[in-house]
């Protein structure tokens, strides 16, 4: 009978901890759906293209091919980390190129209804 | 560059080999971001990089051929094989959680387990090969399961494209909340079974 409610004891507590678990993801998602407006825009990383950038941040991919000394045509698929390694240059430094020409591809004065913050502070 | 990264890097360049290989090989039981994977695949299909039907039929093919290995294996290699890889490798409570699961919920355990609580799928096909789970029931509820898994992941990723950081960020945590929720479900229906007893 001790054990049992030993047992029963630990069987609550799991429980417990997994409800307290559940319900902290639970915030966490709801926070992230909510907020989902303000990550408009992804963070540039290695493993994406120049076409996935374009398309993340609703730019012409030839804008960014331009800005890294690259023909836009056929399409460079290689990943923006081997870019770099054949550029000599870090992903710090390709990040900024392709900030600098996303803001300069982008409308500079955005429709009213488009509440980007990105958008609202490009130039 | 994270595995993550790598995996989606080579996923631009290698396309559907890459990402038949990569669901295949998380399937059997390595532990892979395939939801991410498959978000991704709908993201580049939207930019046209691949193509959708493809990557729906390559990417269920290979999941169910990686979920037959398993239980193939757990099958005809038995238990005593598998409790020694859980042994080595570890994942004991998975694979406990997961053949209660299996016990109490049969075909429909295997069904959610394909698309709903993915990470365990592996554990299922294991538990279902153990218990000798027919063989034809078994590949019914799995193809049915990772249809609607890889139609559900790459669906998601199509639309929602040009968000896929943001859309694995949500993915992941509810995965989570839906896995916590399973487990909250069984263990309070045991505490009120002990209660009434």
């Amino acid at each position: 009978m001790k054990t049992f409610r030993r047992r029963q004891w630990l069987v609550v507590a799991l429980f417990l901890l997994i409800v307290g678990f559940t319900a902290f993801k639970t915030v966490h998602t709801a926070r992230a759906v909510v907020d989902w407006k303000s990550h408009r825009d992804e963070p540039i990383r290695g493993w994406m293209n120049i076409g996935h950038v374009a398309h993340s941040y609703h730019v012409l991919p030839q804008a960014l091919y331009l800005a890294l000394g690259l023909p836009a045509a056929p399409p460079d698929k290689r990943p923006l980390r081997n870019i770099a390694r054949m550029q000599h240059r870090s992903m710090d430094e390709i990040r900024a190129i392709l900030q600098n020409a996303i803001i300069q591809a982008r409308p500079p004065h955005p429709p009213p209804s488009d509440k980007s913050p990105h958008r609202e502070a490009a130039p | 560059l994270s595995l993550t990264d790598q995996l989606l890097a080579a996923l631009l360049l290698y396309g559907l080999p890459l990402l038949f290989g990569v669901i295949m090989i998380a399937s059997i039981g390595v532990p892979l971001p395939i939801n991410l994977i498959l978000v991704a695949g709908g993201s580049f299909v939207a930019q046209g990089e691949m193509k959708l039907w493809p990557v729906i039929i390559v990417a269920s093919a290979a999941a169910v051929l990686g979920d037959q290995i398993g239980y193939g294996v757990s099958r005809w290699g038995g238990r005593r094989l598998v409790a020694r890889i859980i042994r080595k490798i570890g994942f004991k409570t998975q694979f406990e959680k997961a053949e209660a699961l299996a016990k109490r919920w049969g075909g429909p355990g295997i069904f959610f387990s394909r698309w709903l609580v993915t990470g365990l799928g592996p554990w299922l096909n294991v538990t279902s090969g153990i218990a000798e789970y027919p063989w034809r029931r078994f590949i019914l509820w799995d193809v049915l399961g990772e249809a609607l898994c890889a139609v559900l992941y790459v669906m998601v990723g199509y639309i929602f494209s040009d968000r896929v950081q943001a859309i694995e960020e949500i993915l992941g945590n509810l995965a989570w909340v839906i896995l916590g929720l399973v487990a909250a479900a069984i263990l309070g229906w045991k505490i009120v079974r002990s209660l009434r007893s």
